[in-house]
């Protein structure tokens, strides 16, 4: 299945006080993981009636996907018309069957990263984890070998290495909410500092 | 090195500049990357003390000056 925008111009897509690049930028927070297939696994858990453990090739037999959407650093740049392919966050969702009391999402990954998001913005068609990007498998310094792409916000969202989802009948702030940054996102509104909630 | 900021505003930038030499280490030298890092963080949290009204910003320079000596270690 492929979702994703029709090209157009660029109006209104560049959030205020972006700049556009061509290549793509390495920023993080922590040392780059190495992934070992044989070991590494996917934890699904909290408020859902199945919590689900998956191995590599497990996740990688979920029914696939691909999208067309834009990036927007909080530092200052946004790559556009990125070709994601992964597994559509609603896809892990559906297998996990979120309890009616999970409200929000806190995703784990490498090093005790964690981001956190309300279910509404996760299961947007355009929220995926993602395995490729334009074609190729993601680089490590990228994400590799899965990250979260949530298109509408920030890319601190968007977080490398995952290896699980919490669902939670509450909002817990993540590793940069915590660090004063907003608890939203939104690069359209500039939702960058958590003084702006 | 600049003059001591005197408003939460000011000390949040340095903090803010912190986090880009931190997350952009990866692209240059790393171990001098995250030296100034600690240089801006110590700035910032030396002048939240000082500063009325900026004490939630001493804690977040200190949980900064923590996950670097974390990042160093590792």
């Amino acid at each position: 299945m492929k979702i994703g925008r029709q090209k157009d111009d660029l109006g209104g897509r560049v959030p205020p006080n972006q700049r556009l690049t061509r290549g793509w930028p390495v920023l993080h927070a922590s040392p780059v993981p190495k992934f070992n297939p044989a070991i590494w696994s996917f934890r699904v858990w909290g408020e859902v009636e199945n919590e689900i453990e998956l191995t590599w090739d497990e996740f990688q037999a979920l029914p696939p996907v691909q999208t067309q959407s834009d990036f927007h650093c909080v530092t200052g740049w946004s790559k556009l018309d990125n070709t994601w392919d992964g597994v559509s966050f609603r896809t892990v969702a559906d297998r996990a069957a979120p309890k009616p009391t999970a409200t929000h999402v806190l995703i784990h990954a490498e090093y005790g990263y964690t981001a956190n998001l309300p279910i509404g913005a996760v299961l947007d068609d355009d929220v995926l984890f993602a395995w490729s990007h334009d074609g190729e498998p993601l680089e490590p310094q990228h994400g590799g070998p899965l990250r979260l792409v949530v298109p509408k916000l920030y890319a601190w969202k968007s977080a490398k290495w995952v290896r699980g989802v919490k669902f939670m009948d509450r909002d817990e702030r993540g590793y940069w909410e915590v660090r004063g940054y907003h608890n939203k996102a939104d690069p359209f509104r500039e939702e960058r500092y958590s003084w702006q909630e | 090195m600049a003059d001591d900021p005197k408003t939460p505003q000011e000390i949040w930038a340095l903090i803010e500049r912190a986090d880009e030499r931190v997350k952009y280490a990866s692209n240059r030298d790393e171990k001098a990357a995250y030296g100034q890092a600690r240089e801006l963080l110590n700035q910032a949290a030396a002048a939240a003390k000082a500063v009325p009204g900026a004490e939630k910003l001493a804690e977040q320079a200190q949980i900064r000056l923590d996950d670097l000596a974390k990042l160093e270690s590792a």
